[in-house]
């Protein structure tokens, strides 16, 4: 039985994930830059808990720049929407096609609003 | 919140922190900073953890389990700090290889989790592995339960409104002609839900979903070159876990998550969910079968064993599960309660449930334990219990099947009566007016009621209803056996030709036999149960047991339902007329008379309160009465059946009613103009023709 793990995989590279806030009048906007997955979730669950969801009318998650997310990412946005009000709105921004695919066919879609653009915003 | 005490590493092996962990639950569970591990081995002498990274061929860590970490027969370890996400693990069993005393250990194999909730490795339908790199095939992985399940819950509806409709996952939307964006999947058969809700029905019944390999036992036909599968499933590897091939997010490893969401769907639109599954053998076959799981755990435990650690074969294939066995019973019973409470499942049908009867050595009991516990379970008592009252060991349990006042089943003897009268056989009218009441000969002595006959014309098993009325012989040269495989007592009719025809006389025939098939079915007391397709004529161009066939012969072509609309139509316009009248639904045997002075159930022929019951007699009518006093509904619901599968048209007159009531047409499966009447016709108080080979439906 070999000691040592062999050719890197997920779960032995260092994954990053930067998120950067900006906080509108009108609405908070996260932008997420790496991968959403078990190890950096926390992270994103405590930045969702610092912005003070209870009181949000609009949270705005930025994807573009996500490369990955794993159902512990997608839990986090659910997280987010239960915490919300209930007549608040949590809008994806952009994000690959296999991140909406899934949102989309596991039902995790029914918290969020996924659109391409934020010119696709209603 | 305060950290727990025991939340905390006790040693390190092999570099990870560990602690001995808890027996329950089996399986792996979350707990505080890692993984509870626990593993069921009565003979086994000792049990390693191996660890893989998500894909990868080989494992990243073994962990044996020390001797300390045991409780009982359950070896249980905490392990800290792994990525569950990406996380696949198996155990290895060390003990004796001794097939005459019924054990098969082998610390070689790697072994998947018998409780695992989420299988990878067969993500993909149809992706071939490297069978020779891979070492761990069926590979265990850990599952988040959290779903938002919002305000869903198991409908409950009751057994005798039931309408069930039996589909395939894969082969529902898999063609092309259905349109959806996903198919073959959870997620497309969601996509198909506003069909389900036009059409009426209000159950689907999913054949197997529990993970199984569509490789096993697959060939190349020797003639045509095409790929055969195990399409149907019928061969469970994970009883906990869902096929990942079946979900579009499969590949991701979202599988439980679009299973959930396709099952909140379906309540959400007035859907009861019920599931096939197949405890009766598992997918480890017999002595030349792979060891995958049990045969690896306990093999002794597992399997009906013959004195000499043979497989005893009760279900055709190989092995048989040794269902009444303390340790197997406890997994059946954790297996379902798991189901009905994690995926909101509303009804379970059983496979071959004739062998959840037997007992070690196959020897059938008359007070069986499991099916005792199924009964009475808790968390099961609200669930849909439907048996598939035999095995393939000779024992036929229609009618006999130990029920404990639950059980409903499989009424075998209602398809094939229902299917000799319609080709109009012979001495089957008396046989014919027990089926239609829901079976008392079968049910009502033991107690039970209309609702314990699940009513089948066709199923996944034989001609599809359009091949019923198609073919006199089965044509399965495609499964690559010769045609050897498949029933033989078909009691189907070609209505003059063997097959594709542009005869319009045998065409409109077999239009019309479709339509009475469906007309008694429907008006049919017991619960009524057809297959995907055949509400618009699916055809399998006369293969009956295409259980290998994953291709368009199998898969529903979403073209016919344009193409014959009218028995769409038909079909509609029958399971509204079914919900709209309680007396086809009544759940008791009863022949008590009504406030207007008819009893509940009658039966006649040409003549009104005289039926023929003669061998020679192709002709019965029957009417059903419901006394609305005393249910807040003023009126009496009444419907008259009339069923003439003679070669001749008949005078049938009608029983006269009282209160002014008059008999009105609402179907007439003869009436060239078309088989929905869409202004009821009014009814000569005499009587009426009724046309060969033909169904009237009236209500008064």
């Amino acid at each position: 039985m070999p000691q040592q793990p062999f050719a890197p995989t997920r779960a032995s590279q260092k994954m990053t994930l930067n998120i950067t806030t900006e906080t509108l009048t009108s609405h908070v906007s996260l932008f997420l830059e790496g991968e959403v997955d078990t190890t950096s979730a926390p992270q994103l669950l405590q930045t969702l808990t610092e912005i003070g969801l209870a009181e949000l009318a609009e949270l705005r998650i930025h994807a573009m720049s996500l490369t990955f997310m794993s159902s512990a990412g997608l839990r986090a946005l659910v997280y987010a929407k239960q915490k919300m009000p209930h007549s608040s709105r949590l809008i994806f921004v952009g994000g690959s096609a296999d991140i909406q695919e899934v949102i989309t066919r596991t039902g995790l879609g029914n918290a969020v609003m996924l659109v391409e653009t934020v010119d696709d915003i209603p | 919140m305060i950290e727990r005490i025991d939340g905390l590493p006790t040693n390190i092996i092999n570099g990870y922190k560990v602690r001995p962990g808890k027996p329950l639950p089996f399986g792996v569970s979350h707990v505080p900073n890692g993984l509870n591990f626990s593993a069921y081995t009565s003979a086994g002498t000792g049990c390693t953890l191996v660890l893989f990274s998500r894909g990868v061929l080989e494992p990243f860590a073994e962990i044996e389990f020390p001797k300390s970490y045991r409780i009982g027969d359950v070896f249980c370890m905490i392990v800290f700090d792994l990525d569950y996400e990406d996380l696949e693990y198996g155990y290895r069993i060390d003990g004796p290889f001794q097939p005459e005393a019924g054990h098969r250990f082998n610390k070689e194999c790697i072994l998947m989790d018998p409780y695992t909730k989420l299988v990878s490795g067969r993500d993909v339908w149809g992706e071939e592995p490297d069978w020779n790199a891979q070492i761990y095939h069926y590979r265990s992985r850990v599952s988040f339960d959290d779903f938002d399940w919002e305000d869903d819950s198991p409908l409950e509806f009751p057994p005798e409104d039931l309408l069930i409709y039996e589909a395939h996952v894969r082969g529902f939307t898999k063609s092309a002609s259905a349109k959806v964006a996903h198919p073959g999947t959870y997620a497309g058969l969601a996509e198909k839900i506003p069909y389900l809700k036009r059409l009426g029905i209000n159950a689907i019944e999913l054949m197997p979903i529990f993970e199984f390999d569509e490789f096993e036992n697959s060939r190349i036909h020797p003639e045509t070159g095409e790929k055969l599968y195990n399409y149907w499933g019928y061969s469970t590897l994970g009883f906990f876990a869902p096929k990942a091939a079946y979900a579009a997010t499969g590949r991701h490893g979202m599988q439980v998550d679009e299973l959930k969401q396709l099952v909140k769907n379906l309540h959400s639109n007035g859907i009861e969910v019920i599931l096939d599954v197949v405890f009766n053998h598992t997918a480890e076959g017999n002595e030349n079968g792979p060891t995958l799981s049990f045969k690896g755990l306990d093999n002794k435990t597992y399997y009906m064993l013959t004195p000499e650690g043979y497989y005893f074969n009760f279900s055709g294939t190989g092995n048989t599960l040794n269902c009444n066995n303390p340790i197997v019973r406890s997994l059946v019973l954790d297996c379902l309660r798991y189901w009905a409470s994690e995926y909101h499942i509303d009804g379970f049908r059983f496979d071959l449930a004739s062998i959840l009867g037997r007992d070690p050595l196959g020897y059938p009991l008359s007070n069986p334990p499991l099916l005792e516990s199924l009964a009475f379970d808790p968390i099961l008592s609200a669930c849909k219990l439907i048996a598939e009252a035999w095995d393939a060991g000779g024992l036929y349990q229609v009618g006999s099947f130990p029920a404990f006042g639950r059980w409903s089943e499989w009424n075998g003897k209602y398809r094939d009566c229902l299917r000799k009268f319609l080709k109009g056989d012979a001495a089957q009218v008396g046989e014919l007016a027990q089926r239609v009441q829901g079976s008392p000969d079968l049910y009502q002595s033991s107690g039970r009621t209309p609702a314990t006959s699940i009513n089948f014309i066709t199923c996944h098993d034989g001609f599809t209803l359009a091949d019923l009325t198609s073919f006199n012989e089965k044509h399965n040269s495609s499964n690559g056996e010769d045609n050897r495989d498949g029933g033989n007592d078909n009691h189907s009719w070609n209505c003059g030709a063997e097959g594709w025809t542009d005869n319009a006389g045998i065409l409109a025939l077999r239009q019309k036999q479709m339509m009475n098939a469906f007309a008694l079915l429907l008006t049919s007391r017991g619960v009524p149960m057809f297959v995907m397709g055949d509400e618009f004529g699916r055809s399998q161009q006369g293969n009956n047991n295409a259980y290998c066939l994953d291709s368009s012969l199998s898969w529903v072509d979403w073209l016919q339902l344009k193409a014959n609309h009218q028995l769409f139509d038909f079909v509609t316009s029958l399971i509204a007329f079914r919900k709209s009248h309680p007396c086809l639904r009544v759940n008791k045997f009863d022949t008590t008379i009504t406030t207007i002075g008819l009893p509940s159930s009658s039966f006649h022929g040409t003549s009104a309160w005289s039926p023929d019951w003669s061998q020679e007699s192709r002709q019965l009518a029957w009417m059903f009465c419901l006394d609305g006093i005393g249910t807040g509904n003023s009126d009496v619901d009444l419907v008259y059946v009339i069923a003439n599968m003679a070669p001749s048209t008949s005078w049938f007159s009608c029983p006269e009613l009282p209160n002014g009531l008059r008999w009105c047409v609402a179907f007439n499966t003869g009436d060239p103009a078309g088989p929905v009447l869409k202004h009821e016709a009014t009814v000569d108080k005499h009587g009426l023709l009724v046309g060969e080979r033909s169904v009237i439906i009236m209500t008064a």
